[in-house]
């Protein structure tokens, strides 16, 4: 560690590094499809999407809106969790499926609310405030269920609507990659090309000179944590209507690998930002990985384990020669 | 008692990082029990010849003596064992840390064999500053809780600790009052008495002269000349700085003041200022300086709606504006220039084309989204005007150097046609040849028609920049100035005791 | 004249009594202004507001349910707060250490997925037949080796804390998976039966193994250079840096300790469960919590031994007065996630003047 690494401008990572990810998902097709000779087939490329990537890639983007913004949205969760909850609940008090959707997304609006408040209102850590929202959602859940039992719409009304949510396909291609194609291209957008994105970046990365600048810090970060949870709430949504059911907390089962896949995806970025392209990537990899663990004939257990690893080699692949980071 | 520190001669230092050469042959040779300055503009290699004695970085070529020895490339621990010690600008210190932790950290056991009881670190780091430097500091009081002062003289007195030979002092008077600066260099002058040596590096030649015994003057790498302060001037050492004469430092510019563009009449903001009435007119500098809780800062900072007035009535174009945030303060036409550059000014990790637009995205959005093409068009036409020396629009703004950073804060505020310019502190830490592109830069907005406040604590750069200088003194304006009429022993008159003797000649 | 030629000197003098300089946070202007007695008396009582939130409740209950503060009572809320103690003592350590940046600073989300990857080692071991000795050694070894991989990720590997420790949580988890095939795995050894007794003090032993492991690190972070050392490589590295301290030394060793104290966790787990069960990863944002929460226990709001096992204490003692008072569980976790906001609102203003260099 001597004068290079001491007087030298800061060196820009290489650029071979920023195709880590990409190279990763790469080898990862390539070897499961030589294993396993049911991985590259069609079906199970499109099992793997709908049942693997399309929830956990919404949650994702969710995420990935509030790393650009310099913090983190723990409680994702409990936006995906309250959103089925009202959906749910709408549709067994037999209102119908679109006024019951838009109860879900409005539920998840309301925890971004309660989420902006605490965060750009009490200017409370995004980490601490989500982890306190997460908590008490917990709570409410646990309340509303009588400890966690899960709620179910009657086997005998299920409206054609909810199963066309859950099930359906337009142009042949499942709802939900369209549902997961239209965020993403939204989140895109929002994030990379329009003038809000930028704002975001400044306050992500520099606050006090977002402020400096005249930028609405709070109107800002109140907007990313509202979006958040209002994504969230639509992956609640896809949930319920794929199981007919409201099951709770099962939406916190999507916190952790939507971390790994936004921060994953910042190794995609010249300049490390969180970017939807990168997040989507990441997601991939984490759904292909478990599947060919799966058809390679690990049982379910060892995936777990696999995937981890997978995670944690990808990581790798994205931190290495970052040495100035830390 | 005293002890006899050795000569230390560093000679024919070179050292090359990558393309560009650091030092190109320097020399420095110390005499024992002497405070030797060390001068020279940002990028002449003081640093790297400091680096180099710290044993941070080897030299390419060139030899070191200490009392006669020859040493080879010297490590930090070798420094150490060689009893050289550096007081740097950071303050190392631990913020959550009380004095004593933060004193003794590293060598917490040092006179004592048992456990580390924290009592007994308070009441012997208690000791030494009363030793030291005459001071008491709040009992328990955490580094957090003191001020940037105070907690210079803790770093201070960590290095006297390891009973050094030769002390470093790099620009240790930055936050020091004047008391307190007295009180460095009295220690400085017990230190010399004792025998030992001092390295002296600071920007204010003032102090140069007050205190050092000779002068090495540094540029482009090399050692361009050895003076005597006390004989050769401070008009002398700039120019060797910058081998160019310092009358061109300061251009006039030929805008006559035209119509009021902000006026502010009964202003307060309780206790910090209050009753401030002043009117600043297109095409005109207006100085505004005073000291450390005279309200100064307050008054900027409310006229950028940082921290808004509470009474009072500003106006501007002659519409009375309410300044609630900063966003309403851009609104309005005002830019800010704020002295923390590197924490307010410039976002280090966004590339220099983002942060020049930051503050007028609307004007380079459709639709909402950010139209590249534009935007990259007015960047690059203000990297030429300003001559931002930039590997590209791209570049990441921490890449720059420190006066280029500060002509970024000004594109961005140039992209957004902003037509009040409040300049707080803008040369803070710019070596002298950008402070003359800041001041040719200041020129040419009032040209142009803009209006600058601008608030320092730099007379000569008052007197040489301004229209006109407000003096605030206690929350108040005490004096007015036409620089041309009054000196800055007048300046400094007022701002010390408030004298309202140089005529209020008509604040309106 | 005169006036004329002292002006350098009293330059000089001027640039030094003027506004603070760049690159140093300025004194906030009521500071400056007013000695800010109400700010300080504000902090003074913020500062104590964790100590009387908890006094507050202890109270509470004493008086609603007299059964509250009995010996036994006690002792059950030591040994139900055991195993989240023992895993917040462990954060708490990495958050020392790394410090409290979120996202840069130190974070394990491991210790959870350690808790149940131990336990599981435990029981398996013990279902296979092997003795107290055995199955304690391979215990406190995996914790050791976990924390040795988060150590290895975040100081050699460079990986962010956060990543890297959510990383190697997916791992404990799937390894647990592994051993127990999500069952529950029944222990039964002469240690758990100990364990499970009433020792000392009429406390049981769980808890004892809680005040105990408190107290020889609470002594460790007071008493030696250690723990000053291990606040500073958190708080200032570069600080820590130019007084010499082995940064990485100091790092790796956090998430080390905090790795054996997750094996240490799994022992527990087990004796008061009398298994190994699944679930143990619902234990990580509690643990944050109590970590975070435990800062409100100290004058300098920065995470402390003492104040986590408070924390611990005071959220076990919410749960089993509940109990008590017969209010319905589901409540627990909402208390729980206002009370972190409560404190973190009030106390978030105070933390963030000055606590970054």
């Amino acid at each position: 560690m001597s004068l290079e690494t001491l007087d030298s401008p800061r060196a820009a990572a290489p650029d071979l590094l920023r195709f880590g990810v990409p190279l990763a998902l790469a080898l990862v097709l390539v070897a499961f499809s030589l294993m396993a000779p049911g991985f590259l087939t069609l079906s199970n490329i499109v099992g793997v999407l709908v049942n693997n990537v399309a929830l956990a890639a919404i949650v994702s983007i969710a995420m990935t809106l509030t790393v650009a913004s310099g913090g983190t949205d723990l409680s994702v969760g409990t936006a995906v969790d309250l959103g089925s909850l009202a959906f749910v609940s709408a549709i067994i008090a037999g209102q119908p499926v679109w006024i019951a959707a838009v109860l879900g997304v409005l539920a998840g609006i309301g925890t971004g609310l309660f989420n902006a408040l605490l965060i750009a209102g009490l200017s409370i850590t995004p980490f601490l405030a989500t982890l306190g929202t997460l908590f008490i959602g917990h709570s409410l859940q646990q309340l509303t269920t009588d400890g966690g039992n899960p709620v179910y719409v009657p086997t005998g009304s299920i409206p054609p609507a909810l199963a066309f949510i859950g099930h359906g396909a337009v142009f042949g291609v499942p709802l939900a990659l369209w549902l997961v194609a239209i965020l993403a291209a939204a989140a895109w957008l929002l994030l990379a090309r329009s003038r809000f994105g930028r704002e975001v970046l400044a306050v992500g990365t520099e606050p006090q000179v977002a402020l400096y600048s005249g930028l609405p810090v709070r109107s800002v970060l109140a907007f990313i944590y509202i979006a958040s949870a209002a994504i969230a709430s639509i992956a609640g949504i896809l949930i319920s209507a794929n199981v007919n059911a409201y099951v709770p907390y099962s939406g916190n089962a999507y916190l952790l690998n939507s971390i790994g896949a936004a921060f994953i995806g910042t190794s995609l970025s010249r300049t490390r930002r969180a970017n939807i392209p990168g997040t989507l990537l990441g997601v991939l990899l984490l759904g292909f990985v478990s599947n060919g663990l799966l058809l390679i004939g690990w049982n379910f257990y060892w995936q777990q384990v696999g995937s981890g690893l997978l995670i944690f080699l990808a990581l790798l692949l994205a931190f290495t020669g970052r040495r100035d980071a830390a | 008692m005293t002890i006899l520190a050795p000569t230390l001669a560093m000679r024919g230092l070179v050292k090359t990082f990558g393309p560009t050469r650091a030092l190109d042959g320097a020399s420095l040779t110390v005499a024992p029990g002497t405070v030797h300055g060390l001068v020279g503009q940002n990028g002449a290699g003081k640093s790297t010849l400091i680096k180099i004695l710290a044993g941070l970085v080897t030299p390419d070529a060139g030899d070191i003596e200490v009392g006669g020895t020859p040493l080879g490339p010297l490590s930090p621990r070798g420094a150490e064992e060689l009893g050289i010690a550096f007081i740097h600008q950071d303050r190392l210190l631990v913020p959550t840390a009380t004095v004593g932790e933060a004193l003794f950290l590293g060598q917490e056991r040092s006179g004592s064999r048992h456990g580390l009881w924290r009592g007994r670190l308070e009441r012997r780091a208690a000791g030494l500053l009363e030793r030291f430097f005459g001071i008491a500091l709040p009992k328990g009081a955490l580094i957090q809780d003191l001020t940037t002062a105070q907690q210079q003289i803790v770093q201070i007195t960590r290095a006297l600790l390891a009973d050094p030979k030769i002390i470093v002092f790099d620009e240790p008077t930055a936050s020091l009052s004047r008391r307190e600066v007295d009180h460095l260099f009295e220690v400085i002058g017990q230190l010399k008495a004792h025998g030992l040596t001092s390295i002296y590096i600071s920007h204010y030649l003032a102090e140069i002269e007050r205190i050092c015994d000779a002068v090495t003057v540094m540029r482009n790498g090399r050692d361009v000349a050895h003076v005597d302060p006390r004989t050769t001037g401070t008009a002398e050492i700039t120019r060797l700085m910058v081998d160019r004469d310092v009358k061109d430092l300061f251009p006039r510019h030929n805008a006559t003041a035209g119509a009021p563009v902000l006026s502010v009449s009964g202003l307060a903001a309780p206790p910090a200022f209050r009753d401030v009435s002043f009117t600043l007119h297109r095409g005109e500098v207006l100085g505004l300086t005073g000291l450390l809780g005279s309200g100064a800062k307050d008054l900027v900072r409310s006229l950028f709606g940082l921290s808004p007035a509470r009474t009072g009535r500003i106006e501007v174009d002659g519409r009375p504006v309410r300044l609630g945030s900063p966003g309403a303060a851009v609104r309005r036409g005002i830019a800010m220039v704020p002295e923390d550059r590197r924490a307010q000014g410039v976002a280090l990790a966004l590339a220099v084309d983002e942060n020049t637009t930051l503050a007028s995205l609307p004007a380079f959005s459709r639709f909402g989204f950010i139209d590249r093409a534009r935007e990259r068009l007015r960047v690059s036409r203000l990297i030429d005007e300003l001559k931002i020396k930039t590997s590209g629009p791209e570049a990441a703004v921490r890449t720059l150097s420190g006066g280029n950073q500060q002509k970024v804060v000004i594109a961005k505020w140039l992209a957004r046609q902003s037509r009040i310019y409040v300049l707080d502190e803008p040369t803070v830490g710019v070596d002298v040849a950008a402070k003359a592109e800041i001041y040719r830069l200041i020129a040419r907005l009032a040209e142009q028609g803009a209006a600058i406040l601008l608030l320092s604590a730099d007379l000569d750069e008052l007197l040489g920049v301004s229209d006109r200088i407000l003096v605030m003194y206690r929350g108040e304006i005490v004096s007015e100035h036409i620089p041309s009429e009054t000196t800055g022993a007048r300046l400094l008159a007022a701002s010390v005791s408030g004298a309202r003797a140089e005529g209020i000649a008509h604040v309106a | 004249m005169s006036l004329e030629s002292s002006f350098e000197s009293s330059l000089a003098a001027f640039k030094a009594l003027h506004l603070p300089r760049a690159g140093r946070p300025a004194p906030p202007p009521e500071a400056v202004a007013a000695p800010g007695l109400s700010r300080g008396a504000l902090a003074g009582v913020l500062r104590f507001a964790g100590l009387l939130a908890l006094l507050a409740v202890v109270a509470f209950f004493a008086v609603r349910v007299p059964s509250f503060v009995t010996t036994g009572n006690i002792g059950l809320i030591l040994s139900q707060s055991a195993v989240l103690g023992i895993l917040g003592l462990g954060l708490t350590l990495v958050l020392i250490t790394g410090g409290s940046d979120v996202i840069r600073g130190g974070i394990d989300l491991s210790l959870a997925g350690t808790l149940g990857l131990a336990a599981a080692v435990f029981a398996t071991l013990n279902q296979a037949g092997y003795g107290d000795t055995a199955c304690v050694a391979a215990t406190l070894a995996t914790g050791l080796a976990v924390g040795a991989l988060n150590a290895l990720s975040v100081t050699w590997l460079r990986i962010l804390p956060l990543l890297a420790t959510l990383a190697v949580m997916n791992i404990c988890g799937g390894l647990e998976l592994v051993l127990t095939e999500n069952t529950t795995v029944p222990a039964g050894l002469p240690l758990i039966d100990a364990l499970n007794l009433v020792g000392p003090f009429d406390l049981p032993v769980i808890g004892l193994v809680l005040v105990a492991a408190w107290l020889i690190l609470a002594v460790t972070v007071r008493f030696t250079a250690v723990g000053l050392r291990a606040y500073a490589v958190g708080g200032h590295p570069e600080a820590a840096r130019a007084a010499g301290i082995d940064l990485t030394r100091y790092l790796a060793s956090s998430y080390l300790v905090a790795g054996l104290l997750g094996g240490v966790a799994g022992i527990l787990s087990v004796a008061f469960l009398n298994a190994a069960t699944s679930g143990s990863a619902e234990m990580l944002l509690p643990v944050i919590a109590t970590a975070f929460l435990g800062r409100m226990f100290s004058r300098r709001l920065v995470p402390t031994v003492t104040g986590t096992l408070l924390a611990a204490v005071f959220l076990g003692a919410l749960a089993n007065g509940f109990q008590l008072l017969h209010v319905s569980s589901y409540w627990v976790n909402g208390i729980e996630g206002a009370l972190i906001l409560a404190v973190v609102g009030a106390t978030s203003g105070l933390a963030g003047r000055g606590a970054r260099p």
